[in-house]
């Protein structure tokens, strides 16, 4: 075994262990690896005059522009998997994650996603409104929504087809589950869920699903075919599916990370803390940072800036990804996105369907 | 500010009367309106309380508010007002009433750019129609105070005008201002402009997003100097937020001096002319544009920053077509032939090229502008100085106010 799958098999542990995650020795340790193996990153920090020895702290890994993904292969070693991301401008020039190791991302996506989304251990029948990663295995969400129904569905369907959205099946799909009470977790990018609610209104339908049910809906406003606030889209998920606000679960991720965020909502109220604020919270091996624009200094508390995000699942990659999004610090665990810089391409996971005609 | 409603049923109001007041002055002729319009312009561009008031809503230097109020002004010119309407009108147009069309005209304006109203307006008038303007939410002072200066030089004619200010999408408003309209004229972004699709239907006239470049040849290269000088005025002007703000700029690759050459010179340009026309505050999704610009720029093969007080230019090799997102921002590509501009510039979605190259090559390239619908070609240096013939949107300015489809104009400014 080289000590690059060591290094990725034993993190890949400590993420599925759960057990105390010293986030900053870990730190430490992936930038040498990163560092060593990964060649225009050594030259990206290099040229900033930093090298592991002078990293005393993790902040000091210098973060990537997430458009470097754009123009350099940022990877520790030859890909296992390559995700691309979604985006209608200048296609040719997609930012592209290798991932030289599957298991690490694996061992992330499932652990923060049991942990969030299904904190009180249901096994439910998974409806994914996302292309399945056989149509679309570049797709960094479809393989993540297959691990999920691997791992924890009961049975695993997918509507997004070449055509977009298969807006009748999924409809049927809905009206049977609500026949026989099955609870179900929807998923999928948040405009596929509104044209699923756009197709519920037009007919007049909305369904009850089976307690216990679920909606994890990522993405945002990226490829919505007409505005849906937060509020908005939480008052369609109990109008048209019967499922509470505190049962959806937004998710931010990135085709540049293979760690993602969760709305805290549904943990919180397992936790008992259902009073908290919403709030995306990460698992321990990502940490966020917001940051001044002109300084990259950190902001004052509370204060919107750039995201800057460590996720240590990067591991055959680059760690420290410095996002377009703005957002600011929430309570002491958890960020809220705000917007973007000005003109910046549109991107995520919500232009997925509408590459393949939804919108 | 906007003549004050207190509710959507007085506005209404003031509607129907300035659609009963353009009854009135329905005989009049053009060169009567004319005449109003210009004193109006004129008395308008020297307004003390605009000038005061304008730059912090605006979120502009009130050095860049002044040459933004001065363009506007001069735009509204006397002469040129003329020679618009005899050359869509006819010869003597101006010694006639204006031709039968819309009662009532509204106009939605966006905020980025100050003083859009006022074309609005002018525009309005010279078809004879009955004016709403609902004003943008970073200019909620220009139209109102062009209103006034006509109200004062021409009450008649003033009184045809309506000018308002309501925060975006208050239906109620919306449908008080513009029910009556026969014709909606809309600026905004691509969603506003869809959004507002929706609820006018075939009465929407829209003009979305849309952005501009710059090209210079080799030859306009050694001609044009000072070239770097006025290729940064174009894109400070009203911080870039313009359709007419150059984003890109193209360089054929072999003249003198080289594109990178002529990149760090721009960016010189632009330091010194912050001085005199200072940016306004960005704001910090501008700022973070910025960061995320020179960040790519980093990455991309060959690419340099020249980043300085005035702004930024971002060197790339690699022709493309990806406008910066301002604010003072550029992104400059070596060309091996501005021949190659049609097939580099995306469909759709550039207004206005500025040139810096001779009358043969800029006569080469017009009939491909024109198919990707580009709508003027000027003179780097003027690129944010329309005329009010500007067809924009290749729309001739009157004609598709009367609803006339006309041919897709391209201007040629030399």
């Amino acid at each position: 075994m080289s000590s690059a799958v060591s290094l990725e098999a034993e993190l890949a542990a400590a993420i599925a262990t759960r057990g105390r995650f010293d986030f900053e020795a870990w730190a430490q340790r992936i930038f040498r690896h990163q560092f060593e193996r990964n060649a225009p990153y050594r030259v990206f920090c290099e040229r900033r005059g930093v090298r592991p020895e002078t990293v005393a702290r993790w902040q000091d890994v210098p973060p990537v522009p997430a458009a470097a993904f754009r123009h350099a292969d940022l990877a520790c070693g030859p890909p296992e998997a390559v995700f691309r991301t979604s985006g209608t401008t200048d296609p040719a020039v997609r930012g592209r994650h290798l991932v030289p190791h599957l298991a690490v991302y694996r061992a992330s996506a499932l652990a923060a996603f049991e942990h969030f989304v299904l904190p009180d251990g249901a096994r439910l029948t998974c409806l994914f409104l996302v292309p399945s990663p056989e149509s679309r295995p570049d797709s960094s969400l479809a393989r993540m929504c297959a691990w999920v129904g691997e791992a924890f569905g009961h049975d695993v369907e997918w509507f997004v087809g070449a055509g977009g959205l298969d807006v009748d099946r999924l409809l049927e799909r809905l009206a049977e589950a609500e026949r026989r009470g099955d609870a179900l977790l929807v998923a999928g990018v948040t405009s596929a869920f509104a044209q699923l609610f756009d197709a519920c209104a037009a007919r007049r339908l909305a369904f009850r699903l089976g307690p216990g049910s679920r909606v994890m809906d990522t993405g945002g406003a990226k490829g919505l075919a007409r505005p849906l606030s937060r509020p908005g889209f939480l008052r369609a998920c109990w109008a048209r599916l019967g499922v509470a606000g505190y049962s959806c679960v937004n998710e931010y991720g990135m085709t540049e990370l293979c760690s993602q965020r969760y709305d805290s909502v549904l943990r919180d109220r397992f936790d008992g803390r259902g009073l908290e604020a919403r709030r995306l919270l990460a698992p321990p091996w990502l940490r966020t940072r917001v940051l001044d624009p002109d300084t990259l200094a950190p902001a004052r508390p509370g204060a919107v800036g750039l995201l800057c995000h460590h996720d240590l699942a990067n591991v055959g990659s680059v760690s420290v990804v410095l996002t377009e999004d703005l957002g600011r610090a929430v309570a002491e665990d958890g960020i809220e996105v705000t917007g973007r810089a000005a003109g910046a391409a549109p991107r995520g996971c919500g232009l997925l369907v509408e590459e393949l005609g939804l919108s | 500010m906007s003549r004050p409603c207190g509710t959507p049923a007085e506005l209404a109001e003031l509607v129907a009367g300035a659609v009963r007041a353009r009854d009135e002055v329905g005989t009049r002729t053009l060169g009567d309106s004319v005449e109003a319009l210009g004193a109006a312009a004129r008395r308008w561009g020297v307004d003390a309380q605009l000038l005061a008031d304008l730059p912090a809503v605006a979120r502009l230097s009130p050095p860049l508010v002044a040459a933004a109020v001065r363009i506007a002004a001069a735009a509204i010119d006397t002469s040129a007002m003329l020679a618009l309407v005899e050359h869509e009108f006819g010869a003597g147009a101006a010694s006639r009433a204006a031709p039968p069309g819309p009662s009532l005209i509204g106009h939605v304006l966006a905020g980025n750019v100050p003083a859009l109203g006022i074309p609005a307006i002018a525009l309005g008038c010279l078809v004879g129609a009955a004016v709403v303007v609902k004003s943008g939410r970073d200019d909620p002072f220009s139209a109102p105070a062009f209103h006034r200066a006509l109200e004062a030089v021409d009450p008649a004619l003033g009184a045809t005008v309506v000018t308002a200010y309501w925060p975006g999408g208050g239906r109620s408003w919306e449908e008080a201002a513009f029910a009556r309209a026969d014709l909606v004229v809309a600026n905004g972004t691509d969603e506003t402009v869809a959004a507002l699709a929706g609820r006018f239907g075939a009465r929407l006239l829209a003009h979305g997003d849309r952005v501009s470049v710059a090209a210079v040849s080799r030859e306009g290269l050694g001609r044009d100097e000072p070239l770097p000088e006025r290729l940064a005025l174009d894109v400070a002007l009203h911080d870039q937020r313009g359709c007419l703000s150059p984003r890109v700029v193209y360089v054929e690759a072999d003249g003198s001096p080289s594109p990178p050459v002529f990149a760090e010179r721009l960016a010189a340009a632009l330091g010194t002319l912050a001085r005199e026309l200072p940016p306004g505050p960005a704001t910090m999704e501008e700022r973070a544009t910025l960061r995320a610009l020179a960040g790519e720029a980093d990455w991309e093969p060959g690419s340099r920053v020249f980043n300085g007080a005035g702004g930024l230019v971002v060197y790339e090799p690699r022709p493309a077509f990806r406008p910066t997102a301002g604010p003072r921002t550029i992104r400059l590509h070596p060309v091996d032939t501005l021949a190659a501009l049609p097939l580099i510039l995306a469909p759709g979605r550039v207004e206005c090229v500025g040139l810096a190259a001779s009358g043969p090559e800029v006569a080469e390239l017009v009939p491909a502008l024109r198919a990707l619908g580009v709508a003027r070609l000027c003179p780097i240096g003027r690129m944010q100085q329309p005329a009010l013939a500007w067809p924009r949107g290749q729309r001739l300015p009157l004609g598709s106010l009367l609803g006339r489809p006309g041919p897709n104009v391209l201007a040629v400014e030399s």
